[in-house]
């Protein structure tokens, strides 16, 4: 007996173990980005000779810096705006309401999730420059929304699913009409659903790289910059830079986990009552 | 009943009108260019194949087969590592496993862009972070791994791990306890817990992860770029390449055709099979 309760212990340290290195190896990359930025000589030599912010000085100086987060922040919120928008409704129809072609409307919804995305990058400015129409931020927002509002859908599907729909009933039979059940029972519920696919929306689009490559024109977004700056014409800049849109994008993440828990606490009580 | 009709139109047409427009439209147009005469940027009436001959003709399925083969072999290296890792999260149930599986999830969402020269200026040569690490530390100079194909796959398996670990942890999810417990005390070892267990229940999950691993790898271009020194030329840079220098579209879209058609014959099966209400319900 002792001797199974110590190999399951035992197992349980290697598991531990195991956890510990994957983070670690998640995470030095990202470590190494901060340590990178630390310095002022265009080549690395780690250590660093002098540790200086010098890098972030600069970065905050340049004018690059704020137009750069600014495209970048463009897209992000006509994304974030519209796909939150769209996807609740296809939620609905994906997760609540009985019909025919559902089983298919829900496969289909999948298949750009399922597609690689530069290659949908290139199918699309092929078909903006067929079309006549010259790529900017506005062709990548709409890029962007095609791989993101389908990810939507899914998460707010998932808090649909979990959804007593007896309550919109019990609304309906208290004499309330349709625009106050949505907005006093359905939207409320699905709140917590909508901020995480708001968050997922933002940050998907933040970071996007493979999409975001092929059709934003003249247009230059974050991932964008970093990526041809990575591979010709290094400086500390580039990590500075880094790290200051992946601290903007942490405080998004902080922004929202503060809504979230603000909406569930006042959620709560109506789901119980 | 016209009127809930009417309220599932209105619900299901904004997403439709999307999917329809930037996804259905372009593979359509795709399809079409990659039928039209070499070099020719004009719709015109006579069709032709030759796209496809100079395609698979002219080595471009060299690119394609090294996407091909990079993606199989991150996936496989990405299921392999996942495993353990979705087994001890749903192990340590709690507080703890809820902070570690936090913790996984949030670089998906720093950029990729970011991750990769992370990973290049760690793996840097002379002054990288490891190299430069360990000389000033123990005095021992490493070589780099830095512009080769094992550095590509790094990054590759890198920025992919959590595409498989997700879903994974979801089908992990779905496994009962007690019928693990129930196994093991009617005598199974490990393998036939693995086999008879674990491996069917989780079956879903780590298809999907795989699915999307696949997928998502087979497009790389980044960590090539990035990583792996461009050693071998991948799909999608040589897609870029007919777009953009050769000026030569219509073979561009040829290419891309094969790749969705890889894409369609990996995806349809699995996703026949899975049924993801169930997946998503729990």
């Amino acid at each position: 007996m002792s001797d199974t309760v110590q190999t399951a212990r035992r197992t349980k340290n290697a598991q531990a173990l195991w956890l510990i290195a994957v983070l670690l190896m998640l995470y030095i990359p990202i470590v190494s980005v901060a340590l990178a930025s630390l310095t002022n000589t265009r080549y690395m030599q780690f250590p660093h000779k002098v540790w200086t912010l010098d890098a972030y000085r600069n970065a905050l100086a340049d004018y690059t810096t704020t137009t750069l987060h600014l495209t970048s922040l463009k897209i992000a919120v006509v994304v974030v705006v519209l796909s939150v928008v769209i996807a609740t409704l296809g939620a609905l129809a994906f997760a609540r309401y009985e019909w025919k072609g559902r089983s298919f409307f829900r496969r289909a919804v999948l298949l750009p999730v399922f597609f690689p995305q530069p290659v949908l990058g290139l199918a699309l400015l092929l078909s903006f420059t067929a079309a006549g129409i010259t790529p900017s931020w506005q062709t990548a927002a709409f890029a962007h929304l095609v791989w993101i509002v389908p990810i939507v859908t899914l998460v707010i599907s998932i808090r649909l699913y979990g959804y007593d729909v007896m309550q919109e009933e019990a609304a309906f039979d208290l004499g309330a009409n349709r625009l106050q059940v949505f907005r006093e029972v359905t939207l409320p519920a699905l709140a917590p659903g909508i901020v995480s696919g708001a968050l997922f929306a933002f940050l998907l689009s933040w970071s996007n790289l493979p999409l975001s490559i092929f059709t934003t024109g003249a247009d230059t977004t974050l991932p964008e910059w970093l990526y041809s700056r990575a591979s010709t014409n290094y400086s500390p800049l580039v990590p500075a830079i880094a790290m200051i849109a992946t601290l903007a994008s942490a405080l998004v993440i902080a922004a929202a986990a503060a809504l979230w828990v603000l909406l569930s606490r006042k959620s709560a009580p109506r789901q119980a009552s | 009943m016209a009127q809930s009709r009417t309220r599932l139109l209105a619900v299901l047409l904004p997403l439709s009108l999307l999917l329809l427009a930037g996804f259905v439209v372009p593979i359509v147009i795709v399809a079409f260019y990659s039928f039209i005469p070499p070099r020719s940027f004009e719709f015109s009436s006579d069709l032709t194949l030759q796209n496809y001959a100079s395609a698979i003709g002219d080595g471009y399925w060299r690119p394609l087969l090294w996407s091909a083969i990079g993606a199989l072999l991150t996936t496989i290296i990405c299921l392999l590592l996942a495993w353990p890792t979705a087994k001890a999260l749903d192990r340590f149930a709690g507080r703890w496993a809820q902070i570690a599986t936090l913790l996984i999830a949030l670089p998906i969402f720093i950029s990729e862009s970011v991750r990769l020269i992370g990973l290049s200026l760690f793996l840097m040569p002379g002054g990288g972070i490891l190299a430069g690490s360990l000389d000033a530390l123990f005095g021992v100079s490493i070589g780099t791994i830095l512009n080769t194909h094992l550095a590509a796959l790094l990054g590759l398996v890198y920025v992919h791990f959590p595409f498989v670990l997700f879903p994974l942890l979801l089908g992990f999810s779905l496994v009962p306890r007690e019928q693990i417990e129930a196994g093991r005390d009617l005598g199974a070892g490990r393998w036939q817990l693995f086999r008879e267990i674990e491996l069917p229940l989780t079956a879903p999950g780590a298809a999907v992860g795989a699915l999307f691993c696949f997928v998502l790898s087979l497009g790389a271009n980044a960590e090539m770029t990035i990583l792996g020194g461009q050693v071998v030329t991948v799909i999608t840079r040589a897609i870029e390449q007919r777009f953009s220098y050769a000026q030569d579209w219509p073979l561009g879209a040829a290419l891309t055709m094969l790749v969705i058609a890889v894409t369609a014959i990996v995806v349809f099966p699995v996703l026949k099979r899975i049924d993801m209400e169930r997946l998503l319900k729990r």
